[in-house]
């Protein structure tokens, strides 16, 4: 069994792992298990080092709700039995041994699927002391699965992928800016001043998504109607809604309008 | 087996707590106050002369009715030239109060005497402040290497200001696994089950090691920290204070949510920041839906490891509408990225509230059903009655935590202990039973389920008004405080210490089943290797917990590899043992 070897960085006294190797035969093999995998894919996981988050919705995916067993996806307890390996965490320095003997202990041709957001170049640990920063660092990887974690859908829909059931629906789209063309201004009827205050005070009461979606639609309101008959319209809106904490949210951005406009009229 | 359950109280208390401790200490061991500083109302840290800490530990653990949740080193060289360390102790009879034991270490002589010999339950914590600040605990009866991992050199300790870039990463010293594993009241004539570290239907990788005669299991040891990410680094290096709140849930995937409270409550005590009532009761009803998931999760694999599968895909199925509720509040299935210091991110509206009380209610019906068949099924009787039993007494001196010292007649839960976000105005029980087995752990977390659902729907129905965020406050350098929630495996307790550059000079965070490992071993001890993976799976750290299972006959000098399923089979069927062959 051959481990991987280390190179070493000079002038940071740092180390890197360098990638276990897959050679020529094995990899034209693979990329045939990757297209005309008939049968049932046995997926074995290796935990290098995640939080759970990632082990968890993995259970979920192969329980009763989700359930990947539905398209042949089973995990199995061995490496020995696996056609894919399910790599998640940043690969911590303990696990890199673990890590690479179920690796050499699977049968080629394998499919290796890096995990979750730490899987995939080792998230928000990327770069510390303890981690090696991924698990394509360790092992050739074929596809990854992203996500903090990854829900029980991109979990199948990744796995999907790997067999060729689906194929990876890439888009990318290139933007080019014209001439003249800017960001959008929100509300620009609205004074800038009045409108930062409102939402401010909006998602300091409702958080930082519906403080925003109760503000536009506040200042909408402001900007269709006028100032006399903003209150009859703000009472419809209350009325369709029915909730009183929105009305609680409603009546306090009220306040602050009307405390803004007393006070702007101050300052002009 | 006897229940006893203790309900909360309102109980108004103005005043400053835990002088008197400090009093007593102060009389006992005249010469060995040095300071005293008060955090907040129920925190109080006092420094101890270096020589006297052992003794002031034993004496507010066992006389005072102290239980020892957490302790810790901090590298304060940059601030007053030492090293210091504390312990915190969760006063718990009497005056319910936190008093933190601090010393200071001469980094020219950088040892400590050690706790443990008095106090069995610092052994982990020495063991780390060994690892991550090269202090030595002079007599520790166990100097075994515990959080760094085996290929790491020797001589360099990640914690210490300045003795490395964090990005640092050292050639491996090793290829191998060098840790050494302990088998106290066996011989070397017993048979060696290594389990691990990684494992089939499970989350974090661990190595046991069982040591048996036969089919009983004589004495066991476990490696850990196979997972050692250095969180608490990546913390006072890279993150601003509000990030960790973010960084804090991805301690654990499971109950992350209870660590980012844990972590901004440590912030929000030291600076005193008063978070609006608001966001208080969205932090609990948050923190209680969690609960739900996770006691179903550890339900689900009881059933799994007493040979009920059926139930555990139920459990399952019915905890995805736990995960439902977390995705429509928080938007995320894990109630990731909701906190902040003074805060939280989003508001609970109408349609939300309405919807989650329905599942609520759907939930609980059918998990009522499912207890039902489960309690009824005379397998899980046979299997968890009088199995992996935790001695009230060794549950004293390790201060285990949630179900586990809950199910062998401790009442402790810091909700009721030391509450904080709203749970001095939410009704919360603490059940605890008397007989200290697996049944106990499995009858603790089936009535937390259904009162935290009751807890939910209280919250909802009686919730303040007002904002859910608070800016009014500003960062301070070098203050501290401790934090402290009841994650569903028991209480996680953080400590941080703000810096002098928008960044924590230390946070320390320590997890619920930290402090539950020490004790599996006793648990262990004494019962059959088929109830092995059952009785690791009680303490609802990892599921299960093999992948293969490696025999080593000594006195034949033969190694015998039997497939995990084998094993896991035996677990579930107990027939055809795998040693038998």
């Amino acid at each position: 069994m051959t481990m991987n070897s280390f190179k070493y960085i000079p002038g940071e006294s740092h180390y890197v792992p360098e990638q276990a190797g897959v050679d020529a035969a094995v990899a034209k093999f693979k990329t045939a298990l990757l297209h005309r995998l008939k049968r049932s894919a046995y997926v074995y996981r290796i935990d290098c080092g995640g939080c759970n988050g990632c082990e968890i919705e993995i259970f979920a995916s192969i329980t009763a709700i989700f359930d990947a067993e539905r398209f042949g996806i089973k995990v199995v307890p061995s490496p020995r039995h696996a056609d894919i390996l399910l790599f998640t965490g940043a690969v911590t320095r303990s696990m890199r041994m673990p890590a690479l003997r179920a690796f050499h202990g699977a049968p080629d041709p394998k499919i290796c699927v890096s995990y979750g957001a730490c899987g995939c170049g080792g998230g928000i640990f990327h770069d510390m002391y303890s981690v090696w920063g991924g698990s394509d660092k360790i092992v050739p990887i074929d596809l990854y699965i992203p996500g903090c974690p990854p829900t029980p859908q991109a979990t199948i829909y990744g796995l999907a992928v790997a067999l060729g059931l689906l194929e990876q629906k890439l888009k990318g789209k290139n933007h080019v800016e014209e001439e003249g063309e800017g960001a959008e201004l929100i509300h620009p009827q609205t004074p800038l001043d009045v409108r930062v205050r409102i939402e401010r005070q909006a998602r300091l009461l409702a958080g930082y998504k519906q403080g925003r979606e109760i503000s536009d639609r506040f200042v909408n309101l402001l900007e269709t109607h006028k100032l006399t008959s903003l209150k009859r319209h703000v009472q419809e809106w209350l009325e369709e809604e029915n909730d009183p904490r929105l009305k609680e949210i409603v009546g306090q951005l009220e306040k602050t309008l009307h405390a803004t406009l007393k006070g702007g009229s101050r300052s002009a | 087996m006897t229940q006893s359950a203790e309900t909360t109280q309102n109980k108004p208390n103005n005043g400053d707590l835990g002088a008197q401790y400090v009093a007593d200490v102060r009389q006992r061991f005249p010469a060995a106050v040095i300071d005293e500083e008060r955090q907040t109302r129920d925190q109080l840290t006092i420094t101890v002369k270096l020589e006297y800490l052992p003794e002031v530990v034993e004496y507010l653990y066992y006389k005072k009715g102290g239980w020892l949740p957490v302790l810790f080193g901090n590298d304060e060289r940059t601030i007053h030239g030492n090293y210091a360390i504390y312990y915190a102790l969760s006063m718990e009879e009497g005056e319910k109060c936190w008093i933190v034991v601090r010393a200071l270490v001469d980094p020219a002589r950088p040892e400590f005497p050690s706790v443990t010999v008095k106090v069995p339950a610092a052994v982990w914590g020495e063991r780390e402040i060994r690892d991550m600040f090269g202090l030595t605990p002079a007599g520790i009866p166990d100097a075994r290497r515990l959080v760094l991992p085996d290929d790491w050199p020797e001589d360099l300790y990640p914690l210490r200001k300045d003795s490395m870039d964090y990005r640092q990463r050292p050639a491996p010293t090793t290829n191998s696994e060098t840790y050494s594993f302990v088998n106290d009241l066996g011989d070397s004539h017993n048979r060696i089950i290594p389990i691990g570290p990684m494992h089939v239907t499970s989350d974090e990788p661990g190595h046991f090691r069982l040591f048996v005669d036969g089919e009983n299991i004589v004495d066991a040891d476990y490696r850990m920290f196979y997972v050692h990410r250095g969180m608490e680094k990546t913390a006072e290096v890279r993150m601003g204070y509000h990030e960790i709140t973010f960084l804090a849930e991805r301690v654990c995937g499971i109950c992350g949510y209870a660590h980012s409270i844990a972590y901004a409550n440590t912030i929000e005590n030291a600076l005193d920041i008063k978070v609006p009532p608001r966001a208080q009761w969205i932090r609990t009803l948050l923190l209680e839906s969690e609960r739900l998931h996770s006691h179903l999760l550890n339900l689900g694999l009881v059933c799994h490891f007493s040979g009920f599968d059926s139930g555990f895909q139920q459990f399952f199925r019915v905890r995805e509408k736990s995960m439902t509720i977390a995705e429509m509040l928080t938007g995320s299935r894990k109630t990731y990225g909701l906190n902040l210091i003074g805060g939280i991110r989003r508001d609970i509206l109408e349609t939300a509230r309405k919807n989650t009380i329905a599942l609520l209610n759907e939930m609980e019906a059918e998990v009522i059903t499912l207890i039902d068949m489960l309690v009824n099924t005379t397998n899980f009787e046979q299997r968890t009655k009088g199995v992996g039993i935790l001695d009230r007494k060794v549950a004293r001196d390790y201060s285990p935590v949630g179900p586990m010292v809950r199910g062998s007649g401790f009442k402790r839960d810091v909700r009721l202990d030391h509450p904080y976000a709203a749970y001095a105005s939410v009704p919360v029980t603490a059940f605890s039973f008397d007989s200290g087995d697996i049944a106990a752990r499995v009858m603790v977390r089936v009535k937390e389920f259904f009162d935290s659902t009751a807890q939910c729907r209280y919250i909802l129905d009686n919730m303040p008004t007002g904002p859910v965020l608070t800016e009014d406050f500003a960062y301070k350098p070098y203050k501290y405080a401790l934090g402290h929630t009841e994650a569903p495996r028991g209480e996680d307790v953080h400590w941080s210490m703000t810096g002098n550059n928008q960044k924590v000079f230390r946070w320390r965070c320590r997890a619920a089943t930290y402090a539950n490992w020490p004790v599996l071993r006793y648990a262990l001890q004494g019962n059959t290797v088929s109830d092995a993976a059952l009785i690791i799976g009680s303490l609802d750290p990892c599921y299960s917990c093999t992948d293969r299972v490696t025999l080593v006959d000594v006195k034949k000098r033969k190694v015998t590899t039997v497939p995990y399923k084998d094993f896991e089979r035996y677990g579930i069927e107990r027939k055809r043992s795998p040693l038998a062959k």
